[in-house]
């Protein structure tokens, strides 16, 4: 599949351009579902800092990019991640699939992003008005990973 | 030497080791006996469930023979997205 992009990001990117980048990468598509995930915040001071392991973060997310493609006959995938800090309303991820029919795409993005959240070598820390703390998997996303190996 | 990485909420009790193999040493199990006995922060740290260790880059799930020029990462949780 030639239309696999993956990048961690270290600065802001915009889901617009990556949107219209990967969709004239997949020619003959007939569904292309895109997913841009933001950093929440109403208001207050906010800021997230997200972390990687260099190299191996990447060799894992590709790890389960080609889980993907082995699910479903997808024409491709774009996969954006910040890394860095961050602020209330910034974008923080970006998942992209392509495929002939809709279904696929759906499900790959979704599958894409569940394993994005808790099997994806990043450490995400929150300061709110100065407090820090370390952000750890919820039971829901736990239980979103399931999902896909019952 | 080896090197001994920490991340996520690890990394708060630990800053990155350069070390010799330490004597008596040999493997992943008794490289994290001998990192508790000398980081209390980290041995509370290391208690916890769901922290992951990889050895060179690859996630081991059992106890591993560890060598000159190892790359070991302790890994709490991982959040991502």
């Amino acid at each position: 599949m030639d239309a696999t992009y993956l990048k961690i990001c270290e600065i802001s990117f915009d889901p617009e351009v990556e949107h219209k980048t990967f969709r004239e990468s997949v020619g003959g598509a007939g569904a292309i579902v895109a997913f841009t995930g933001l950093v929440r915040g109403e208001g207050e001071d906010l800021t997230l800092t997200l972390s990687h392991y260099p190299d191996f973060t990447e060799s894992q997310i590709l790890e389960i990019a080609k889980q993907a493609e082995a699910r479903w006959p997808l024409m491709g995938w774009r996969i954006l991640h910040r890394v860095g800090a961050m602020t209330a309303e910034e974008p923080i991820v970006f998942v992209a699939t392509a495929s002939r029919h809709r279904r696929d795409a759906f499900e790959a993005a979704d599958f894409l992003m569940d394993y994005l959240k808790s099997e994806a070598p990043f450490w995400k820390s929150e300061s709110v008005n100065g407090n820090e703390r370390w952000i750890e998997p919820r039971a829901q996303d736990i239980t979103d990973l399931k999902r896909w190996t019952e | 030497m080896i090197e001994v990485l920490f991340f996520g909420r690890l990394g708060d009790a630990s800053e990155t080791l350069h070390i010799d193999l330490p004597q008596d040493v040999i493997d992943s199990d008794g490289l994290t006996a001998w990192l508790c006995k000398q980081n209390s922060k980290l041995e509370t740290e290391l208690s916890k469930a769901g922290n992951r260790i990889a050895v060179n880059k690859a996630i081991i799930a059992r106890n591993t023979r560890l060598k000159e020029g190892d790359e070991i990462a302790y890994m709490s949780p991982l959040s991502g997205g």
